[in-house]
């Protein structure tokens, strides 16, 4: 009798880790063409529209730019929180809360001059964000809840509470009827750089550099690495966990929170249920292909955005828009098989028979 | 609120009750499989993906067959295999639970959708009938409510009596718990980790798929993108609020069952209260369970599963 046990591999595959998110692709390709030939759908067609749609001229491709944004922000929310050991879940109830803030700041200061308005929104949207992760942080620092739970539920309680604000409070007096939220003034629209991209590509990017560098070299993000790997040791060296872990809740729930705030300034006309498009899970993915890093971060968040826009183009070709999601998912389970093969392999292994 | 406006009638009351029971149904069946998975240690944030494919399959099946409970069994069954990726990238290859898990919803959602893309506005119906029981259905309000649901229901007590009793009862159970409590210790005592917790997911996995054929066979009666609407994610809260135990989760599913109904069926009392702010409290109940459970356990042990969450590689123990 033999069976198939996962060893270590004598010697590690040089490059798996990195290079596991462009297996991951392929490997994700490659089932969505299996996916589509089952159903009948023309594979190459759809996938030359997708690009095309996506990365094929400037005009989409500042489309995919703008995408990015909310991608990489919650990429970096969720990992910022993972460097220490912390899930947070709840990037999708943070972005939402956050629009909702900055939509709150919208209507208070409707005659406010554009750029004070929309930094003033963009804050708004920062503190809700963070006000949205404060609970689960401080439920986790004070009595060890776990926060993949608290951040989880709190994302379903946001995504209702724009509802309940579109049904009642909010309601556009002049949407004909429909529940929609007031749109925000029109002054409160972050400028264009590029084609279609917005100020909001130059912030998110700017974000991300600062924390590339603070994380991997400052003092504070020094101690997070520790805390992360080892809270006793943190604790031995005087570093406060219960700070640390609200602290990184809080700042994490920040940035998802901006990404809200951006989204409303740059891309959307208004506060609605559908303003986070699944971002803030789709974070959580970017996150964990980009092991982590702010900077493989904002890459993986440009080539999801890319396979995002590209979906939506398909249906014109008759094709269903959710061969992106599914593309999406499978990039992330192709890319877990390519991190552990590359450290280890499948050996058979004889197994003696009990006599 | 308008209390003074409040009017409570017999056919209020008992429509209330009997969609209190559809979707506490709906809740358990999912909620049972999550517990079997993570008493076996794994938590699967896949759920409202599952009971996706679940729903979707099952309608598919129920009208191809003209047969309800064949739409049960395949989507049951196509829960599972949905599940079985999850079995091979978190159990198999030790990856992240909560990633897996999360990308698993991504890619249920999203094959449902692509599955049943030409059945959305389908006109074809393939329904459970309730449940005409001899005596027990003639009595007043209990056989209007408790004794005149759905087959799906019985089953399901059925199934949680099953689930309490394996878990509890039987050495395959106490194989799994110990798996789920210490995977070194279990697998030093003879137990296969990677099977026990591998079994349990794909259980788990049949277990949502079967909520969702219920939800498409019964409940809406239909497949539409959206149908399962965070409903996956509340059997996962309550898994949590029933701390782990079959018994308590079937009391959670009947009172967060309630407040689902209770969202659709405030009218007929003549209450003035947004229903929208009713649909928050599952989620917002949970946290406060989980904040007791929690500050209570600084002096008694967790009921949360020890080893949950937890890969485990033999060679690294």
């Amino acid at each position: 009798m033999s069976r198939l046990v996962l060893a270590r591999r004598e010697q590690v595959v040089r490059g798996g880790q990195p290079l596991a998110f462009f297996v991951g692709l392929v490997f994700a390709l490659v089932l969505g063409a299996v996916l589509l030939v089952i159903s009948g759908d023309p594979v190459i067609d759809t996938y030359q529209r997708m690009f095309e749609r996506s990365l094929g001229s400037a005009d989409v491709l500042s489309t995919t730019l703008n995408r990015a944004v909310p991608l990489a922000l919650a990429g970096l929310a969720v990992s910022i929180a993972a460097r220490m050991g912390l899930w947070n879940i709840g990037a999708e109830g943070q972005i939402l809360f956050g629009a909702t803030a900055a939509t709150l700041i919208g209507r208070i200061g409707a005659d406010w001059p554009g750029p004070i308005l929309i930094i003033a929104m963009l804050i708004a949207a920062m503190l809700g964000g963070a006000l949205w992760a404060l609970g689960p942080g401080l439920a986790r620092a004070e009595l060890g809840v776990s926060e993949i739970i608290t951040t989880l539920m709190l994302n379903e309680v946001a995504l209702r509470l724009i509802r309940y604000l579109q049904n009642g409070r909010w309601k556009d007096p002049e949407g004909f009827g429909f529940p929609n939220i007031e749109a925000r003034p029109d002054q409160a629209q972050l400028g264009a750089i590029w084609e279609r991209a917005h100020l909001g590509v130059i912030i998110a990017i700017a974000v991300i550099a600062a924390f590339a560098w603070f994380v991997n070299r400052s003092a504070w993000g020094y101690e997070l690495d520790i805390a992360g790997a080892s809270p006793k040791t943190a604790t031995y060296a005087g570093i406060s966990m219960r700070g640390k872990v609200l602290g990184v809740m809080v700042l994490s729930g920040a940035i998802a929170g901006l990404a809200g705030g951006i989204e409303l300034t740059g891309t959307a006309a208004r506060l609605s249920e559908n303003i986070s498009n699944g971002f803030g899970f789709a974070g959580i993915i970017v996150a964990a292909l980009a092991l982590m890093r702010p900077s493989g971060v904002a890459l993986v968040a440009v080539a999801f955005s890319a396979v995002q826009v590209g979906g939506l183009s398909i249906q014109t070709l008759g094709v269903s828009p959710a061969v992106s999601a599914i593309i999406q998912a499978l990039i992330l389970f192709g890319a877990i098989a390519a991190v552990v093969f590359s450290t280890y392999e499948l050996r058979r292994v004889e197994r003696k028979v009990a006599s | 609120m308008m209390l003074a406006e409040i009017s409570i009638t017999e056919p209020a009351v008992i429509g209330l009750v009997v969609a209190s029971i559809q979707f506490a149904t709906l809740l358990y069946l999912a909620a049972l499989g999550e517990t079997i998975s993570e008493r076996a240690g794994v938590l699967n944030l896949g759920v409202e993906g599952m009971m996706a494919i679940g729903a979707v399959v099952g309608y598919i099946a129920g009208i191809s067959s003209g047969s309800p409970w064949v739409g049960l069994i395949v989507g049951s069954l196509a829960g599972a295999a949905l599940a079985g990726i999850h079995a091979v990238a978190a159990v198999g290859l030790g990856a992240d639970q909560v990633v897996s898990g999360l990308a698993l919803t991504i890619l249920g959602l999203g094959l449902a959708d692509f599955v049943g893309d030409e059945y959305t506005a389908d006109p074809r119906r393939a329904l459970f009938e309730n449940v005409d029981f001899p005596v027990l259905t003639d009595i007043r309000w209990l056989g209007d409510t408790v004794f005149n649901a759905s087959p799906v229901t019985y089953v399901a007590v059925a199934i949680g009596i099953g689930t309490w009793f394996v878990l509890n009862r039987t050495s395959v159970g106490l194989g799994l718990r110990a798996v789920g409590e210490s995977a070194s210790t279990a697998d030093a005592a003879g137990h296969s980790v990677t099977l026990v917790r591998m079994s349990a997911v794909m259980v788990g996995g049949a277990l949502a798929g079967m909520s969702g054929a219920y939800l498409s066979t019964y409940v809406v009666g239909a497949w539409s993108v959206g149908v399962t609407a965070g409903r996956g994610w509340i059997a996962v809260a309550l898994v949590i609020f029933g701390a782990w135990r079959p018994g308590r989760v079937a009391l959670g599913a009947l009172l967060f069952g309630f407040t689902l109904a209770l969202q659709l069926r405030l009218q007929p009392f003549g209450i003035e209260f947004s229903p929208i702010l009713v649909s928050m409290t599952p989620y917002l109940l949970t946290i406060i369970v989980l904040i007791v459970i929690s500050y209570r356990a600084r002096n008694q042990p967790s009921p949360s599963p020890a080893g949950l969450g937890k890969a485990y590689r033999r060679e690294e123990r």
